[in-house]
C-alpha cells in the first residue's frame, strides 16, 4: 500500500470568473483525509461552482487546486488521473437512461479502467448491496425511485475507488421521504472512513457526520468551523441569518 | 387514351427490375448522409476553426441544389483526373447534400440531451469518443429516430435524380417503357405506387425501432 497525502484536497486563494462575473474569490481549503466536510451557504454563492472545480467539470482561472498532491490543469495525464480520484453525485443523480443500473455501475470500470465484464459485474454489485438495491441491478433508471437512482449514483461513482467523494445537493430534488435513505447511505460511507465533500443543506447530517462546516456567501468562504462551533454559535452575521431561516 | 390495367400490370416486371437499384443507391446514400451528417456534426460542435469551416459547409451544401452536386461530381471532376462511375456519384452526392440535412437532426438530437449526461460522463472519467458511443449515441438516436426516418423517405424519393446520369433506378425505367411505348399514365403510376410502398416499409421500420429505443423508458 503507497503512502497517500495527508491532504486529500488542498484548495489556495483559488479564484474563478464567468466573464466579467468573480464567481470564486481567494478560497482557501484544505481537506484532511479521512474527513467530512460540509459546504452550505446561500444560493448563488458559489458553492456547486467550487466542487465542480474539485473535479474539474470546471475550469479555474487562478490559485490553485491539489488533489494528493498533483495540481488541476498542470499537466493533461497527470490530472486525468488526479480526476480519477474524485467520485461525484449530482443533484439530478444523472444517470444514463439508456442503461440498466447495472451497466450504469459497470461502464466506466469497463472502459475507464479496462476490467472485465466478470470483474465489473462483481465489483458493481458489492458497491450496489453496500447501498442496499442489489436485486434493481437489472432495472433501468426511471423504472426507480428518486432516492434508488440516488443511492445507484452513489454506487456508481463508488466504482471507481475514489479517494474523495464530492456530493452537490444529493438529497435536494428528492421527496422528503427519500432523504433519509441517501443520507443513511451517506453516513455509512463516512463510517467507512471515506473522504467526503458535501454541498447541503441537511444540517441534521452536519452535526452528525461532518467534522468541518464551510460557510459560503458571494464567492467566500467566510465562516469555516467544526459543527459544533457553528451550531453552537456562527460569528458572521450572514452565518448566523442563514442558520436561522434554515433551521426555522 | 384511357388507362389501360392491363398494360400496366404488363410493365411491372420491367419497372420492379430496376428496385434494385433504387434500394442500393437509397440505403448507400442514407448510410453514408447519416455518417458524413454525424461526423459534420462532432466536428461543428467541437468548436475551434475546424468547428467554423464546418458550420460554414454544412450551410454551404443545404443551400446548393442536389442536381449541382451530381452534375459538379460527374462533369466536372474528370477535368481534376478523378473519374468515377455514374452509380458512385450518385450515391456519393445524395450523401453529401443529404448529409448537412442529418447534421442539423443529429444536432438537434444530441441538444435535447440533457447537460448532466456529459458531465456524469466526464466526472466518470470516460473519454470523448467513448462518451459519443456508449453515453450521447445512443441517447441521440431515440431522439431522433422519426425525423431520420422521415429524411431516409427524402432519400429515397431522391433517387430519380439519378437519371441524368442514367443510372437505371426505377422512375428512369418507367420512363424509358413510357418512351418506348408513347403511354406514360401506366408506368409511371406503377412506378408511383412502387415509392410508395417503399416509403410505407421505411415507416413501418423506424416505428419499430423506435418501439424498441424507448423499450427502457416510462415514455
Ligand atoms: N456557466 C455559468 N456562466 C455564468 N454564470 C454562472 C455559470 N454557472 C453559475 N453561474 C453563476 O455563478 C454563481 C454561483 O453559482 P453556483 O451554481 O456555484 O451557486 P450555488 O451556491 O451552487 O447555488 P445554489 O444553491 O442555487 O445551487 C451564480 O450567480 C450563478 O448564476
Ligand atoms: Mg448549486
Amino acid at each position: 500500500m503507497q503512502d497517500l497525502p495527508k491532504t486529500a484536497v488542498q484548495i489556495r486563494t483559488l479564484n474563478k470568473w464567468y466573464g466579467a462575473f468573480h464567481v470564486l474569490k481567494n478560497i482557501d481549503l484544505h481537506v484532511q483525509r479521512g474527513s467530512r466536510v460540509v459546504v452550505c451557504g446561500p444560493s448563488g454563492s458559489g458553492k456547486s461552482t467550487l466542487i465542480r472545480c474539485i473535479n474539474g467539470l470546471e475550469a479555474y482561472q487562478d490559485g490553485a487546486i491539489l488533489l494528493g498532491g498533483t495540481m488541476l490543469g498542470s499537466q493533461a495525464k497527470a490530472t486525468a488521473l488526479a480526476r480519477r480520484q474524485t467520485g461525484m453525485v449530482f443533484q439530478g443523480f444523472n444517470l444514463f437512461p439508456h442503461l440498466t443500473v447495472l451497466s450504469n455501475c459497470t461502464l466506466a470500470l469497463r472502459r475507464v479502467l479496462g476490467k472485465s465484464r466478470k470483474e465489473a459485474e462483481d465489483l458493481a454489485l458489492h458497491h450496489l448491496r453496500k447501498v442496499k438495491i442489489p436485486e434493481q441491478a437489472h432495472k433501468y433508471p426511471a423504472q426507480l425511485s428518486g432516492g434508488q437512482q440516488q443511492r445507484v449514483a452513489i454506487a456508481r461513482a463508488m466504482c471507481l475507488s475514489p479517494r474523495v467523494m464530492l456530493f452537490d445537493e444529493p438529497t435536494s430534488a428528492l421527496d422528503p421521504e427519500m432523504i433519509k435513505e441517501v443520507l443513511d447511505v451517506m453516513i455509512g460511507l463516512a463510517q467507512d472512513g471515506m473522504t467526503m465533500l458535501c454541498v447541503t443543506h441537511e444540517m441534521g447530517f452536519a452535526r452528525e457526520v461532518a467534522d468541518q462546516v464551510v460557510f459560503m456567501d458571494e464567492g467566500r468562504i467566510i465562516e469555516q468551523a467544526s459543527p459544533k462551533a457553528f451550531f453552537g454559535g456562527a460569528v458572521h452575521p450572514r452565518a448566523r441569518m442563514f442558520l436561522e431561516t434554515i433551521l426555522h | 387514351m384511357g388507362f389501360d390495367p392491363e398494360f400496366a400490370l404488363s410493365t411491372v416486371p420491367t419497372i420492379l427490375g430496376a428496385i434494385g437499384t433504387t434500394l442500393l443507391v437509397a440505403i448507400s446514400s442514407g448510410l453514408g448522409a447519416s455518417a458524413l451528417g454525424f461526423c459534420f456534426e462532432m466536428v461543428r460542435r467541437g468548436g475551434g476553426t475546424a468547428g467554423l469551416i464546418t458550420r460554414f459547409l454544412i450551410d454551404f451544401i443545404r443551400s446548393t441544389p442536389v442536381l449541382a452536386w451530381l452534375y459538379f461530381l460527374y462533369f466536372v471532376l474528370p477535368f481534376y483526373g478523378i473519374r468515377l462511375g455514374a452509380m458512385s456519384v450518385g450515391v456519393i452526392g445524395l450523401s453529401l447534400y443529404f448529409s448537412g440535412y442529418l447534421a442539423e437532426v443529429f444536432k438537434a438530437g444530441i441538444d435535447a440531451i440533457p447537460k448532466g449526461q456529459q458531465e456524469a460522463a466526464k466526472a466518470l472519467s470516460l473519454g470523448r469518443l467513448d462518451t459519443i458511443v456508449f453515453v450521447i449515441a445512443p441517447q441521440m438516436l431515440r431522439n431522433i429516430a422519426a425525423p431520420m426516418g422521415n429524411y431516409f423517405v427524402s432519400i429515397l424519393k431522391a433517387t430519380p435524380y439519378l437519371a441524368v446520369l442514367a443510372v437505371p433506378e426505377m422512375l428512369g425505367r418507367a420512363f424509358d417503357v413510357a418512351s418506348e411505348t408513347y403511354r406514360y399514365a401506366e408506368p409511371l403510376t406503377v412506378a408511383g405506387i412502387l415509392f410508395l410502398a417503399l416509403a410505407l416499409v421505411i415507416s413501418r421500420a423506424v416505428k419499430r425501432l423506435e418501439l424498441r429505443l424507448f423499450k427502457d423508458s416510462s415514455h
